[in-house]
């Protein structure tokens, strides 16, 4: 069995000591060149957990013995495009949401689609996009409107956002969600297309009020009617309309378009997009992101741009490792992933409601905002409660989890060594030396006070590791 | 310096390192989280009450020497001898002896005719507009009270600013653009929970964020652990709260009256919240919505409110904790005044709102409202609920409620701070 020691924390922050890789990772050249892992950045465990982190839910201990072997360039292959029938994963759990009924259903549904799926970086973008456009079931109140809505986020979620955006401004949630479901020519409704124009594309203070009004007339003779999209042609204002400097007798189509050719648009989305897959603590410079904007501008091609985040050296450097906090479903499945187990996900649902990620039911029209606001002492003492309840092997959970039967399967055969397991599994190792070593030391003594039952000691330790200020780092 | 780190890790840890406080903890941590005194005596709190589902303010707040009022309500009328006095026209409602004895005490004010302009009559709708605070802005996405704890929040104080108690769905006005408010059906949801199975004699190995770090310059792993310990520590001061004070305050056995008590523990434990929110009538069109045989149920249900408060005044009280407290309560409308044919009221528009607490100037608030010149058969409105709200944030919690509410309303001068 391979076990990593503690002894590999710090290796992989030599990009941070070494001042010439600090240097070159301000050159967006080399910063978005595929990382070739060498005796200064080698590959790791340490890497491997990262990359799981961020392109996926966590990994098992396979998942990342394997990424191990397969080197960082393979393994984010495998996570782009993945070799098992994920089309055929998708389709099935598509059929169990259509029958689910209700958006309870649906949070449970999901969450288990992201334990299970064989892509979990589809799962992880079509997360980013549900924050992205942000759609609320609470306003909708409508299980199937829901339900198309994050399927429409899906099916774009690496593919194009051009037809992801087209699909946004003809889907009766978000025109429902935004209040702009009836666009008569009268009256033209501004509720999509302010939104349209700046928390979706331009970003706030690219256009005018002027712009907002005129793109509203565009979008004249679309309604929604019983759930659905329906066009009323003699309510379309068909009349010219000046937006964001272009003049025309435009259509919705159009002004979908307008906002896509401005620059503004794909700069936007590649800075969020580096928040959620790179790094929330500090904005890229304008030059760094230069080139992804630029090439992400000419087709809109979502995998390419999450492709080369992934597989670059900034991605694997200092300036992305340990740079994110994680939201409640990343803490909560990394957990259940980690423990390769499948547990009530309607339980789930709920539990990361109050830790404030209610799936189906962002806050605002800003997403969750995320990052620091994750934390706070009622949260952290719901993650601690939430970690007890995944491990305590009873309860709603039931004894899904066992920390012990996967150190023995993955043939650990003390508490000691399944500790170690634990600690290597879930932080890859990297904390701070005193840190671990104090840690497996309580463990052993923990053991050895009244002849304690492995299992039970290895469920409390799995629980000591989850609730480490480090766990809570993406 | 007979030591090297490592050595005296050992030997001042040992097994149970992680459940002691003190030596590992990294200075910095210990003088913010424990050593220095935990918070600022002048913090202030904030108890909202909801009524929910439109409370009759005039069989609560009862102009009984108006000769309308007996005019308008022949069946639902309350006899004026067992009316509790405050002038020769006013009187609190039978039931609401305990409401009598705070006003009495100056810890008791009542603003009256609260409300605002084109009131909407549906229980969503009014319901939203209290909460938003804008009834410009039917599709505003946040509440106000979420407002404000997203305008105090400071990533180096991850206490939990503004907290939902109840059992019910989180009610929207403490919907923030960025916090997480949490909602929790009793102290316990506050607590760290242990892993079973950890013998007696030993306390469970938590605080492993007291465990020093070599600082590795990552400031986000600075913030958790700090944020742990924090959490720790407040998990503490609730759980030793809860088990010095479980049954020695009085209170009466009623839902509300155990929420209220649980709001004193926690005010006890001095946490850090500075908002509780509490809902009395279930959610939803509640309680308070009489539209037929309203006189029992109300009854009831006064009583039940001005009895709990007065136990929550009461614990607060002997505590001393009473002049940082601040209770308010709100229904989305007031009612009818003119009964429905039906021993009810149908929904209406102003309505008094009660104010509790230990540094009030006490006395009726405001114009009384009039029975005769009426918005749509019920009481106009003197007061804009913003400026109540302006009140709270402003002159009680030192926020700015200008942010929170985008313009600036007039407080009202009702507090003595």
């Amino acid at each position: 069995m391979i076990v990593q020691t503690g002894k590999l924390p710090g290796q992989h922050r030599s990009g941070q000591a070494d001042p010439t890789i600090a240097e070159k990772l301000s050159e967006p050249g080399w910063a978005w060149a595929a990382y070739q892992p060498d005796r200064q950045r080698p590959w790791n465990l340490a890497q491997a957990g990262h990359l799981y982190r961020r392109a996926a839910f966590g990994a098992s201990w396979d998942q990342l013995q394997q990424a191990l072997a397969d080197g960082p360039q393979r393994t984010v292959d495998k996570l782009l495009r993945p070799q098992a029938d994920t089309t055929a994963f998708n389709r099935a759990y598509d059929e169990y949401e259509t029958s689910a009924g209700s958006v309870d259903a649906l949070r449970a549904w999901w969450l288990r689609r992201i334990i299970q799926t064989p892509h979990p970086l589809l799962e992880k973008m079509t997360l980013f996009w549900h924050s992205h456009f942000a759609t609320s079931a609470a306003e909708v109140n409508n299980a199937r409107l829901m339900q198309q809505h994050v399927q429409l986020l899906r099916s774009q979620a690496l593919n194009s956002f051009q037809r992801l955006l087209e699909g946004i401004s003809r889907d009766p949630a978000v025109l429902i969600w935004l209040g702009a479901d009836t666009n008569r020519k009268a009256v033209p409704n501004e509720n999509f297309a302010r939104p349209l124009m700046e928390a979706f594309t331009l970003g706030p203070g690219h256009c005018t009020e002027k712009d907002v009004r005129e793109a509203a007339r565009a979008f004249t003779g679309w309604y929604v009617m019983r759930g659905r999209l329906r066009y009323i042609p003699r309510e379309h204002d068909g009349n010219v309309k000046h937006i964001l400097g272009q003049e025309g007798k435009f259509t919705s189509d159009d002004v979908v378009r307008i906002v896509l050719e401005q620059p503004a648009t794909a700069r936007t989305l590649v800075r969020k997009l580096y928040r959620w897959l790179i790094c929330e603590t500090e904005q890229p410079d304008e030059m760094l992101i230069a080139p992804l904007v630029e090439s992400f501008a000419e087709d809109y091609d979502i995998l390419k741009l999450v492709e080369t985040m992934l597989r670059s050296n900034l991605f694997f450097s200092a300036v992305a490792y340990h740079q994110r906090t994680k939201c409640p479903v990343e803490f909560a499945v990394g957990i259940v992933n980690g423990l390769e187990g499948v547990i009530s996900t309607t339980q789930l649902a709920q539990d990361l409601a109050n830790l404030g990620q209610n799936l189906y039911n962002p806050p605002t029209i800003k997403g969750w905002t995320g990052g620091r606001h994750w934390i706070n002492s009622a949260t952290l003492v719901g993650r601690n409660n939430l970690a007890v309840a995944l491990l305590r092997g009873s309860g709603p959970y039931g004894d899904k989890l066992n920390p012990w039967a996967i150190a023995k399967k993955h043939e650990c055969s003390t508490p000691k060594s399944a500790a170690r397991l634990l600690l290597d599994l879930f932080l890859q190792g990297d904390l701070d030396p005193e840190v671990y070593d104090t840690v497996l030391k309580t463990a052993q003594a923990s053991a050895s006070v009244g002849g304690d039952d492995p299992e039970g000691m290895v469920r409390r330790f799995a629980h000591t590791v989850v609730t480490l200020s480090e766990f809570h780092l993406a | 310096m007979f030591y090297t780190r490592r050595d005296f890790l050992k030997a001042t840890l040992g097994a149970s390192a992680l459940s002691s406080f003190a030596p590992a903890v990294p200075n910095f941590l210990v003088r913010s989280v424990m050593a220095s005194p935990k918070r600022d005596d002048r913090d202030t709190v904030l108890v909202v009450v909801q009524l929910s589902g439109g409370n009759d303010g005039l069989n609560t707040v009862v102009p009984y020497g108006d000769d309308e009022y007996a005019r308008n309500r022949s069946t639902l009328r309350l006899p004026s001898k067992e009316l509790h006095k405050i002038d020769s026209v006013i009187g609190l409602h039978p039931r609401m002896e305990a409401f009598m004895r705070l006003y009495k005490d100056g810890h008791l004010s009542i603003v009256q005719g609260v409300g605002y302009p084109n009131s909407d009559r549906s229980h969503d709708g009014a319901m939203r507009i209290w909460h938003t605070a804008d009834p410009d802005q039917p599709a505003c996405q946040t509440g106000w009270l979420g407002r404000a704890a997203d305008s105090v929040w400071n990533p180096n104080k991850t206490d939990t600013a503004a907290v939902f108690v109840g059992p019910i769905a989180q009610p929207f006005a403490l919907k923030a653009e960025n916090v997480i408010v949490p909602s929790i059906r009793s102290l316990g949801d506050l607590i760290t929970r242990q892993m079973p199975g950890y013998p007696k004699n030993k306390s469970q190995p938590k605080h492993a964020a007291k465990l020093r770090r070599a600082d590795k310059g990552n400031q986000l792993l600075d913030f958790l652990q700090h944020s742990t310990l924090n959490a720790c520590a407040n998990s503490r001061r609730i759980e030793a709260v809860a088990k010095a004070s479980a049954n020695t305050a009085e209170y009466p056995s009623f839902q509300l009256a155990a929420t209220f008590r649980t709001v004193a523990q926690l005010i006890r434990a001095d946490v850090g919240i500075r908002i509780f929110f509490t809902e009395f009538g279930g959610g939803g069109i509640g309680g308070f919505d009489n539209h037929a045989n309203q006189l029992g149920n109300h009854c009831a249900l006064l009583h039940q409110l001005s009895e709990s408060v007065a136990a929550f005044v009461r614990d607060l009280k002997r505590d001393k904790l009473l002049d940082r407290v601040l209770l308010m309560t709100f229904s989305e409308f007031g009612r009818t005044v003119k009964e429905n044919g039906r021993r009810g009221t149908n929904h209406g528009a102003a309505a008094p709102v009660f104010l509790a607490g230990g540094r009030l100037k006490g006395g009726l608030i405001g114009p009384r409202p009039s029975l005769t010149d009426l918005d749509n058969g019920a009481p106009k409105f003197h007061i804009d609920f913003r400026r109540v709200y302006a009140t709270v944030l402003d002159r009680w919690l030192g926020f700015e409620s200008r942010i929170v509410l985008d313009r600036q309303f007039k407080p009202l001068d009702i507090l003595n701070v």
